[in-house]
């Protein structure tokens, strides 16, 4: 794709509307001629210098300082030793590798989820599958501090469902949020929860890419349901694979509000997670520029995961 | 199409810089309003609380010629991550609740924010609203580096104490009557169990309670001088005291002799509430802030006591202390009138209007407003006793910035055996030693 040789962008939209009017075009007078094009891309230019770009910079500045987020007056510059800290801070640590410990809640189990009844309900050509996939939907859209009371609510050792089914049966049931064993494995739970419907609506859209000739061919073959799903779906599916495999890493990685609403991190530090560590740094404990390194820190994590995954699952032709 | 969608981007590019221009307009507004009248943030952001504040704040504006008075109820944290860096850029309040000690306060006098309130005390006679131990928790030294002792910063309009109310009826069917000693409240705790009643009643999925348990059992353990030290970070005062690891090792023993409410530790400290009202339990620990809640749900069903002493007679630190008190800004266009308007939030009909609303304002209650066998005289009376005992102890979690999530974290550990007494005041003490370096 290389792009026509002219300099001027405005002599190629005039270009362009002059094959789609008939009407010939107008001659621009004086500055408009060169710059309009430009001053289109202006609001978003700003947007994105004013949103993105800035407060990027200004996090990557405020992370080389020692500041307590009241006066600009009290921030000092200390170099790298934000960073220095982070990684050799425990609490720290223990964040991140319980960021680690719930990728295969937040990342895998939502796209066995998914996966599973996207390719039943596409292979078996289900119907009602829209009201499904409605229903499957929603608690991607769904604010995650919503999830959190909702589940915090269901699990309630006192008041919940779960809890009254599982004793009426004869058990004596965790108190799951609270518990030391259960706490991080019932966060990862709800997060696979809230991240299924997501998985499975890419799943469905990558789905109906796939030609039905395909399927026909591996019928002839003496392929049954599980060949196909090997053979045809799965690998027709490996570009939303990736998609879903990223989103929901840069999901596990920066888990927060979730977490946030239900255990805060507890029992003992057993759900701290590295953006709630961040947080109660910058905030609880008013280093500010201690939380912004670990902000830049989760962010680099967050970026190196997601490129590894489009690396080992995307697709090589791009 | 193509010319009509030109027209729309340039309109639209229109429409972006007037809105641009616009923003600019409005921001310039705010502030003239701002230095005609006054603002004030605040953390009471529902009634009756709410209600309060917009009452006062129209009465002084009535009496000042109609003058704007804005008010903005705000939910404590946001309050606190907002408030610095609203002054910072002039935009701040005139007049706002600043959280006490390091977890505000002092980070925003030594930054230059506040406005020391040392030459309006003897205009108002501030300082003889609360006694010398509650009034301490609003003072630091002129250079915002000595908590509790110096100069008045920051008035507060409501107190707090945190104690047990319990059912009486729960309590007459088991032929109790209310602990007079710590003995006689853990034979209590015991029986109730015994005939089948959840004893105590919290909740500690969002942490905060046990910083109330531990303190209110801690508080039988130690004394003032001891506690003030730890709090106001002056001289050598350690975690590593007795009566830390007596109050850490108490609360094992309550959690092992199965006192606390089954499943404590997975329904918030709120949710506790409701519970105890609906008859789930003999004995809710809560602060006064609760007394409203609890008072419509049961009536006078309700009564509420301090944790009680060893020994009969003996002095117990409640977990307690001041309201968020008010300060004014150096964002006050006439700090003069931001005095007089804080005076105004903490009179006599401030302070009625908070008793009649049945929550707990910062002073001694009048007599009058005590009736025996209910839940607000019970309240009233025990907070009147604190006062006049001068023992009203500290959150913990004041010790140091930062120290609410060592503190909840190592207690939800200590209750959930993941660690011993020793290693839990350990641990504390190395969070509180690290907070000077």
């Amino acid at each position: 794709m290389q792009a026509p040789s002219s300099n001027e962008p405005g002599e190629l939209i005039a270009g362009a509307t002059s094959l789609v009017a008939p009407v010939a075009p107008r001659r621009r007078r004086g500055l408009s001629g060169g710059i309009e094009p430009y001053l289109y891309l202006l609001p978003g230019f700003l947007v994105f210098t004013l949103f993105v770009a800035i407060p990027t910079v200004g996090s990557i500045i405020l992370s080389l300082t020692a500041w307590n987020g009241v006066s600009w007056d009290t921030a000092t510059f200390i170099g790298l030793d934000n960073y220095i800290k982070a990684i050799t801070d425990h609490r720290f640590q223990i964040a991140f590798w319980h960021n680690i410990v719930l990728v295969p809640y937040f990342v895998l189990l939502p796209l066995v989820i998914g996966l599973v009844p996207a390719a039943v309900v596409h292979q078996l050509q289900l119907r009602g599958a829209r009201w499904l996939q409605a229903g499957l939907f929603l608690p991607y859209i769904m604010p995650g501090v919503l999830i959190g009371v909702v589940w915090a609510w269901i699990l309630n050792p006192i008041f919940g469902p779960v809890n009254k089914i599982l004793k009426q049966l004869g058990f004596s049931p965790p108190t799951w949020l609270g518990d030391f064993t259960w706490a991080l494995p019932t966060v990862g739970m709800i997060g696979a929860w809230a991240a299924y419907g997501f998985c499975y609506v890419i799943f469905i859209a990558g789905l109906q890419k796939i030609p039905s000739e395909l399927y026909e061919a591996a019928r002839l073959d003496g392929a049954n349901t599980w060949h196909e799903f090997v053979s045809v779906t799965l690998p027709g599916l490996r570009r939303e694979i990736a998609v879903v495999l990223s989103v929901n890493l840069i999901n596990a990685l920066r888990a927060f509000d979730i977490i946030k609403a239900t255990t805060d991190g507890g029992p003992g530090d057993r759900t701290q997670v590295m953006a709630l560590y961040m947080i109660n740094t910058a905030f609880g404990s008013r280093q500010a520029g201690y939380g912004t390194a670990i902000a830049v820190l989760l962010a680099v994590i967050t970026l190196v995961g997601s490129m590894l995954v489009l690396r080992l699952f995307g697709d090589d032709d791009d | 199409m193509t010319l009509d969608r030109r027209e729309l981007l340039k309109r639209s590019g229109m429409v972006s810089a007037g809105l641009a221009i616009g923003a600019s307009a409005a921001t310039h507004t705010v502030v003239a309003q701002d230095s005609e009248g006054l603002v004030f943030w605040d953390t009471l952001n529902s009634p009756p609380r709410s209600t309060i504040a917009e009452d006062l704040a129209k009465a002084f504006s009535e009496a000042h010629d109609g003058i704007s008075v804005e008010h903005r109820g705000w939910e404590t944290d946001e309050l606190g991550n907002t408030l610095p860096r609203a002054v910072e850029g002039d935009q701040g309040p005139d007049v706002a609740q600043v959280n006490n000690g390091e977890a505000l306060a002092g980070p925003m006098i030594r930054a230059g924010q506040l406005v020391s309130l040392k030459d309006y005390v003897g205009e108002y006679g501030w300082d003889e609203l609360m006694p010398p131990g509650l009034l301490a928790r609003n003072m630091y030294t002129a250079d915002g580096t000595t908590f509790g002792e110096g100069e008045l910063w920051g008035v507060s309009a409501e107190a707090e104490i945190v104690g047990f109310y319990y059912s009486r009826k729960i309590f007459e069917d088991n032929g109790l009557d209310v602990p007079t000693t710590f003995e006689e409240f853990e034979q209590v705790l015991g029986k109730l169990r015994e005939a089948g009643q959840e004893p105590l009643l919290f909740g500690n999925l969002d942490k905060w309670q046990a910083i109330h348990l531990f303190g209110e059992i801690q508080g039988t353990y130690t004394d003032r001088e001891y506690l003030d030290n730890l709090i106001y970070r002056r001289g050598d005062a350690s975690f590593e005291d007795d009566s830390m690891v007596k109050a850490a090792e108490k609360v094992v023993e309550w959690k092992n002799n199965n006192f606390f409410l089954e499943g404590f530790e997975g329904i918030n400290g709120d949710d506790a509430v409701p519970l105890f009202t609906s008859g789930g339990g003999a004995i809710l620990m809560q602060g006064s802030w609760a007394a409203g809640e609890v008072q419509e749900a049961m009536g006078d069903d309700a009564g509420f006591f301090l944790m009680p002493p060893h020994e009969d007679g003996g002095t117990v630190l409640s977990v307690g202390g001041v309201g968020i008190p008010y300060s004014i800004t150096t964002n006050a266009s006439d700090p003069d009138l931001s005095a007089e308007f804080i005076n105004t939030l903490v009179s006599e009909d401030a302070f009625n209007a908070f008793v009649d609303a049945g929550l707990l304002p910062a002073g001694d209650i009048p007599e009058d407003k005590i009736v025996e066998g209910t839940l607000s005289g019970d309240l009233y009376g025990n907070w009147n006793q604190a006062l006049a005992d001068d023992a009203v102890g500290h959150y913990l979690d004041w010790a140091a910035p930062g120290f609410y999530d060592i503190l909840t974290g190592e207690l939800q550990k200590l209750l959930g055996g993941q660690t011993d007494p020793e290693s839990f005041v350990k641990a504390l003490q190395e969070a509180y030693a690290s907070s000077f370096e």
